[in-house]
């Protein structure tokens, strides 16, 4: 269950967020949304994959955290075992929400900041603060809304990303053979992938433009991401040794 | 040596229907390099003359599955279909009041008014013949399911309206086999576009008046009425029904066909849903009624819906008040406050041949037969596809080529005309002449009456079909036999895998639990494809 609300600091004065990582933060998730400025830190922890939203089979890239629902391989003891946590994990549980509001007879949409009230991270004992004593956001409020600000921006790029890969022909999909220690055999489906012998076989003309548009790096740092897939065999095979 | 004169260069296609498109498209994929007219690495040039004085029939609103294939051959984005066609998804053709006669049904038996034949093929039609089992079943006892839903998953689909794919299916990619529902119209425009804008085909609004042969006898050139005269190595007669070329002007005799199948003529009407939310059906729904049957066939703004009769066994003004009835039972009177009818009349049949010298027809020019099973389109498209990939080098090798076009096609009329008189002759109707005509053994061709025969003890299969690529394989016969409640009773079944077909019936009905839950409605669909568009990968 979920219930967005705005956020004020009257209602909301005295709620803080549990910092804590773990599935019964609602932290549980195998993959989130990326956008291109956000491969650079991505790229040196996680494989980043693209994937098709069920709603809208739009395609949209991805960072991996393991190989099945409900099994995120990077929580670890109520912590998040590695040094950068992709901003749509770590804005939770914040949205951005829409509010109309008409100004001299001029509708505008703005952007407002919302709170899931029934998320387990939000409570009155323990964690951070959203608003200072005397109604002021805290460092920890300020610091998600520059957060929600950057995965907005980043995720409306998206669109024009994933059009100017699939124009060049450059995704395809992929199915990961992902054989354990104990045997197992496990295939992961529906994930695709820079195609690199298209990418190799671009004209002049393509990679220029890419390279213009900043994208050829994206795609360079989406290709040099997939050595994490290892790193997550390898974390899934400490898993079931347990 | 081979004279550079008899190369064949200039393709002029005349008329600018779902044929004429159709054929530019296919042609020109294959053989026009680099999207541009006229530059020297083209071995082909394509024109398109279309009279500005003839409208295209503007009916022709089912397709097959082969049209997915056709249209990525001619690399239509498929999203385009539903912005611009008001297309929906057809995935089968359901059948009402065909067996019985509304109020004369059996109550004892297996009760269903209706029965599909769906696009996807019966569970595992390669290696066991569910038909043969079921078969013995239902003489057995009467039975809950109808063949349909017993062997084909698809069945569920059809039933509830559902779609065929999900958003986060690549173009043209599906859970269940689908052609397409849509305006006729707007898909010409569409093809148009395309041929022009992105295959490098040429195109003369002019209407022809006069055809000119070379001294040999073929066709060296058109005269038209305002841009001259247009000369072309091969022409291809998309011209409809007047079949221009192949009967005007080269005189090719008809084969009437009017003897088995009686229909000949239509009347066509297009109904606006009367909330942008209404349900879109799955299948083309074919309603039989006292001298003919009406089509059903749900696009995204409106249901196109029409009467097919024989003018020997009802009068226009009867046939329209039956069209008016069954347009009622599903209309609000605001609906049919402003409905135009339309009528169409044809002469069912075909052409002793349809490629003669240097000229082919495609489409109604070729022939047409009453529109149950909706296999105009499907003809068109195997008839463009093989002067496509067939395209002969010059005319002494045209002469083999047009042999062999005329002897498929002459078998594809055959096949097309025998199924869909087993649609007549499994009726057991009996309320007029029409129906009881139709079973008259002397209406029957002697290849189907044989096939009958067999069937009474074995289920319809591939050695029934002499084609090597039919346009209906055996499932569609066991789907129509079964469908009507034929009885096959097969003797010979010692070592029938009873088990393995038991796990595949359950399989079906698993499969069909499954996807009433996992898959949207077409409108829903069609409204992500309107907004998302659909992905290449
Ligand atoms: C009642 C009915 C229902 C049908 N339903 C279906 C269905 O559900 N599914 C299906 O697959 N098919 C169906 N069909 C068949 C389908 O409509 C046709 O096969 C299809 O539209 C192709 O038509 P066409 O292009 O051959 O002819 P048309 O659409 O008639 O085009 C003829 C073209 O030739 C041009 N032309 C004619 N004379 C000249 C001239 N002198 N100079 C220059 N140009 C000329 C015209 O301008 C026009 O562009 C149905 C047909 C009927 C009658």
């Amino acid at each position: 269950m979920t219930n967005h609300v705005l956020l004020n600091n009257i209602e909301h004065k005295d709620l803080k967020i549990n910092l804590e990582r773990s599935a019964q933060m609602g932290d549980n998730v195998w993959y989130t949304q990326t956008f291109p400025m956000e491969f650079r830190s991505a790229q040196a922890h996680y494989p980043i994959l693209f994937q098709k939203d069920n709603g809208t089979g739009q395609i949209t890239p991805v960072t991996l955290f393991g190989f099945e629902n409900d099994n995120n391989l990077f929580l670890k003891n109520g912590k998040w075992d590695a040094a950068y946590i992709p901003l749509a994990v770590q804005r939770m549980p914040f949205y951005i929400g829409f509010q109309e509001s008409t100004v001299d007879g001029v509708t505008e949409k703005n952007r407002v900041l919302t709170l899931d009230v029934e998320s387990p991270k939000v409570n009155k004992t323990h964690g951070a603060d959203l608003f200072l004593e005397y109604g002021g956001n805290s460092d920890y409020l300020e610091h998600i809304a520059n957060v929600l600000e950057a995965l907005h921006h980043g995720l409306q790029e998206n669109s024009a990303f994933i059009e100017a890969l699939t124009n060049c022909e450059l995704l395809e999909a992929v199915t990961l053979d992902i054989e354990l220690n104990d045997g197992s055999k496990n295939q992961l489906m529906g994930f695709y992938t820079i195609n690199e012998d298209n990418l190799n076989s671009l004209s002049q003309y393509k990679l220029a433009k890419l390279h213009s548009q900043g994208y050829l790096q994206a795609i360079y740092m989406v290709i040099a991401s997939q050595v994490h897939i290892n790193d997550l065999v390898a974390r899934k095979n400490t898993q079931i040794a347990l | 040596m081979v004279h550079m004169q008899s190369e064949i260069k200039k393709i002029i296609i005349v008329g600018g229907g779902s044929a004429g498109w159709l054929t530019a498209g296919l042609i020109a994929a294959k053989h026009i390099k680099n999207s541009a007219a006229n530059t020297l690495t083209n071995s082909v040039s394509i024109t398109v003359i279309e009279s500005p004085n003839i409208p295209t029939i503007g009916v022709g609103e089912g397709t097959w599955p082969s049209m997915r294939e056709t249209l990525k051959t001619i690399g239509i984005n498929e999203a385009d279909l539903f912005t611009q066609c008001d297309a929906s998804f057809k995935q089968a053709s359901k059948f009402v009041h065909w067996e019985n006669a509304p109020g004369t049904c059996d109550i004892n038996h297996s009760a269903a008014s209706a029965y599909f034949h769906p696009f996807s093929l019966p569970s595992g039609t390669t290696k066991l013949d569910l038909a043969s089992y079921i078969g013995e079943q239902y003489s057995n006892s009467s039975q809950a399911q109808t063949f349909a839903q017993h062997v084909c998953f698809q069945s569920v689909l059809c039933e509830q309206n559902l779609a065929p794919k999900q958003i986060t299916h690549k173009a043209y990619d599906y859970v269940a086999n689908y052609g397409y529902h849509l305006n006729a119209t707007k898909f010409a425009q569409l093809l148009k576009d395309h041929c022009l804008n992105k295959l490098g085909v040429e195109y003369l609004s002019s209407h022809i008046t006069q055809i000119n042969n070379d001294v040999e006898g073929d066709i060296a050139s058109v005269t038209t009425d305002s841009v001259g005269i247009v000369a072309g190595d091969l022409f291809i007669d998309c011209s409809g029904a007047q079949s221009l070329l192949l009967a005007k002007h080269y005189q090719i005799p008809f084969c009437s066909k009017k003897s088995v199948l009686f229909n000949d003529s239509a009347l066509a009407v297009q109904i606006p849903y009367d909330d942008d939310d209404a349900v879109i059906a799955s299948s083309t729904v074919s309603t039989a009624q006292t001298a003919g049957w009406i089509w059903d066939i749900g696009l995204q703004s409106r249901r196109g819906v029409g009467h097919v009769y024989s003018s020997q066994h009802i009068t226009d003004e009867k046939a329209e008040e039956e069209l008016i009835e069954y347009i009622k039972s599903s209309t609000s009177a605001k609906q049919r406050q402003s409905l135009s009818i339309r009528k169409l009349s044809f002469e069912p049949g075909y052409y002793e041949k349809f490629w003669h010298r240097n000229c082919v027809a495609v489409g109604m020019s070729a022939g047409f037969i009453e529109p149950l099973e909706a296999s105009a389109l499907a003809m068109i498209e195997q008839a463009a596809k093989m002067i496509s990939e067939q395209l002969p080098a010059n005319k002494q090798t045209m002469k083999i080529t047009a042999k062999r076009f005329n002897e498929k096609f002459s078998q594809h009329w055959q096949q097309i005309i025998e199924f869909l008189k087993l649609h007549y002759v499994l009726s057991k109707r009996e309320d007029s002449s029409y129906w009881l005509a139709n079973k008259e053994s002397s209406s029957i061709p002697q290849s189907l009456h044989e096939m009958l025969e067999l069937w009474q003890f074995q289920t319809p299969s591939s050695y029934d079909i002499t084609q090597s690529t039919p346009l209906f394989p055996a499932a569609s016969y066991q789907y129509v036999l079964y469908g009507m409640n034929f009885k096959t009773q097969p003797i010979r079944t010692a070592n029938r895998d009873t088990k393995a077909i038991q796990r595949l019936l359950l399989d079906v009905q698993n499969k069909r639990q499954h996807l009433a839950k996992a898959m949207g409605s077409n409108r829903e669909l069609i409204n992500k494809i309107k907004q998302f568009g659909l992905s290449q990968i």
